[in-house]
């Protein structure tokens, strides 16, 4: 049995702490939060060491094998470093860290403390990413040339059908990193990186509609390491969105065809909820293990990045998306928030 | 006495909206009344959605009403005012939405009346007593702007004029006031009286965002939304605050004149919300997966709760 942690309950963390209690071999013992109704959730739900500080989960909690980690993105660095300081596996959600110099700082202190470390990079589980990277590792459309990628969503301002206050740090560079590009972008620089191989930017334009200190949407070209794929992102945080709707895609043009996200990806994402759910139900008839949140498509991933560490720890694997892989990406959008400084394209 | 609501056609230029705006007026023949020393303009701000998605009053439209003021009542102590919502704060939204930077361009203050003192006001609407804490701010001014956006809306079908003053009310919570909401409009409206309403109809909201290229001007808050309820597709006696507000002597719509465009002529370009709300449908949603959690035990991501 794996015995986690849950640090932060905020919307992605409390997702984590459901999706824990409902992967087989796991249990949550303990969870951290400063707001007490998240915590009250938490309880609810049966958890049964609940902490305002996240510190005191980690300081006295040494029966855990893992902590997930959910908070805003100033406290990741501090929180990793004394999870596995403290011994444990961890869970971090996107980004790594703030800067290159604190993921840089944890890559050292995975590798002493021979502890696993998984960065949240959520989107390489997504079904029909999955698919075209398979379809690409067979050659199905001939050698990659571009990818292009797109998230245009609300961002920190997004919602369930009430709206909910937006937590300032979102907007004070020095806690959350950047905007959309290291919002967002971060996704789609990790899924480039994930189709074509360790890159650079070569060029970076930023905007900033909000008139906020960060950037509401952003615009960059990758290039591979060894040059041939380019890559084309664009990402935004400007858009008046409420899933289902989902302004998500990504394009891989090959010599010999072309692989559309939007041509793999249900259709109707209201008839894909009736049919797996109807799904779901039969297997539960028949006593058989349901498949949590394949009704929404989109959220199926956040539990099989959790399984999927879950049973690298039972097992002693390294986890697919490596704390190499979150330095990687925070040091490609520090490269692009230099090239966007600098408003110039790379040679 | 007469009530006159000006429709007025724009487009899309900066300059001409000024123009659109100070037309309206001429419409309507407004002159304020006695010697003006303070103007408050109260936008809809709502949430962090910009003017094009119909959400939020467009910036060129307070602009042109502040180049207005300027020319018919001199330099006198302008601010643009908005209270926080249960989940909107002010700060940010003046910031996200443009209007520091009209406030910069156009040297007036922004003003959070959910930092104003607040009075304590309560009126009896429909049997109901209904109280308030309004900013005293509102109480107090020469000149009171409504600048409402014409937008359809789940709970009463439409907000515009009479809807916006609900937003002036200075607690952040007005959730608490939803249960008897029709109720709790004509309330404010009575307590809030403002002396003006624009409304910002250049983009306006029905099913879905519509460049409908309309200013409408008027005095009084009820007239104004008799005649912006026909736009979005109404029978203006089917909106509940409507009535309520006629039986509470708010408004008649025997008085009213409309100058400028027809209303048919906007009526028939604007999206009108279907038979089934959106709102309807994402109750519906909810009881379906609250019913398929509880028969098969999957995750709710929060994103799709209430």
């Amino acid at each position: 049995m794996i015995r986690v942690g849950v640090i932060g309950l905020g919307r992605v963390g409390m997702l984590h702490l459901m999706n824990s209690l409902k992967i087989k071999g796991a249990s949550v013992v303990a969870a951290a939060d400063a707001s007490k109704s998240a915590l009250a959730k938490a309880r609810s739900l049966g958890v049964k060491r609940l902490f305002e500080d996240y510190r005191k989960l980690l300081n006295s909690s040494s029966d855990m094998d893992a902590v997930i980690i959910s908070l805003p993105n100033y406290l990741h660095f501090e929180s990793v470093k004394l999870a596995l300081e403290e011994g444990f596996n961890v869970f971090v959600e996107k980004p790594l860290a703030l800067t290159l110099e604190e993921s840089g700082e944890i890559v050292k202190l995975v590798r002493e403390s021979g502890r696993k470390l998984m960065v949240g990079h959520c989107l390489r589980f997504l079904e029909v990413i999955r698919k075209m990277k398979e379809s690409l590792d067979k050659g199905v459309i001939g050698r990659l040339e571009v990818a292009t990628l797109e998230e245009v969503i609300n961002g920190p301002f997004a919602h369930p059908r009430t709206p909910t206050p937006v937590s300032e740090w979102w907007f004070d560079p020095r806690k959350s990193g950047g905007g959309a590009l290291f919002d967002i972008g971060y996704h789609m620089i990790d899924l480039f990186r994930f189709f074509a191989g360790d890159a650079d930017v070569v060029f970076a334009s930023l905007d900033y509609k909000f008139n906020l200190p960060v950037e509401d949407g952003a615009i960059l070209i990758l290039r591979s390491k060894e040059g041939s794929v380019k890559g084309i992102i664009n990402v935004g945080w400007y858009q008046q969105t409420i899933f289902p709707r989902y302004n998500f895609r990504v394009i891989l043009h090959g010599n010999a065809g072309f692989l559309s996200s939007d041509h793999l990806v249900p259709h109707n994402l209201y008839l894909h909820a009736a049919k797996e759910g109807f799904k779901n139900l039969l297997r539960k008839v028949a006593g058989r293990r349901i498949r949590y949140l394949s009704y929404t498509y989109y959220y199926e991933p956040f539990y099989q990045e959790l399984e999927h560490f879950f049973n690298c720890i039972k097992k002693d694997l390294d986890p697919m998306v490596s704390v190499e892989d979150g330095l990687k990406t925070v040091e490609l959008i520090r490269q692009a928030y230099t090239l966007a400084d600098n408003n110039s394209c790379k040679e | 006495m007469e009530n006159v609501v000006a429709l007025v056609r724009t487009c899309d230029l900066m300059e001409e909206i000024r123009d659109f705006v100070f037309e309206s007026l001429k419409l309507i023949d407004f002159k304020p009344s006695g010697r003006v020393g303070s103007v408050v303009i109260k936008p809809n701000l709502c949430y962090y959605w910009d003017a094009d998605t119909g959400y939020t009053t467009d910036t060129r439209v307070v602009a042109g009403i502040i180049d207005w003021v300027r020319e018919n009542c001199g330099d006198v102590d302008i601010k643009i005012v908005e209270a926080d919502a249960s989940a909107m704060r002010t700060k940010l939204a003046f910031k996200v939405l443009g209007y520091e930077n009209l406030a910069k361009e156009k040297d007036v203050e922004l003003f959070n009346l959910s930092e104003d003192v607040l009075v304590d006001r309560a009126v009896k609407v429909n049997g109901r007593e209904i109280s308030f804490k309004v900013p005293k701010i509102l109480l107090e001014s020469d000149l009171f702007i409504n600048v409402p956006k014409l937008k359809v809306m789940k709970i009463v079908k439409i907000t515009c004029a009479m809807k916006n003053l609900f937003g002036c009310i200075g607690t952040p919570r007005k959730v608490v006031y939803h249960k008897f909401l029709n109720e709790a409009i004509v309330g404010i409206n009575k307590v809030l009286r403002p002396h003006l309403t624009v409304v910002d109809g250049i983009v306006a909201l029905g099913r879905h965002p519509i460049k409908l290229g309309l200013l409408i001007a008027g005095t009084s808050p009820f007239a104004v939304d008799w005649v912006a309820s026909q736009i979005m597709g109404y029978n203006p006696s089917s909106i509940k605050f409507l009535e309520i507000a006629r039986r509470e002597g708010l408004g008649k719509p025997e008085n009213m004149i409309v100058k400028g465009e027809e209303i048919s002529e906007f009526a028939k370009i604007f999206p009108k919300e279907g038979i089934i709300s959106t709102g309807s449908l994402w109750t519906l949603q909810f009881w379906f997966l609250k019913t398929y959690q509880r028969l098969v035990g999957d995750v709710i991501p929060s994103i799709l709760e209430e």
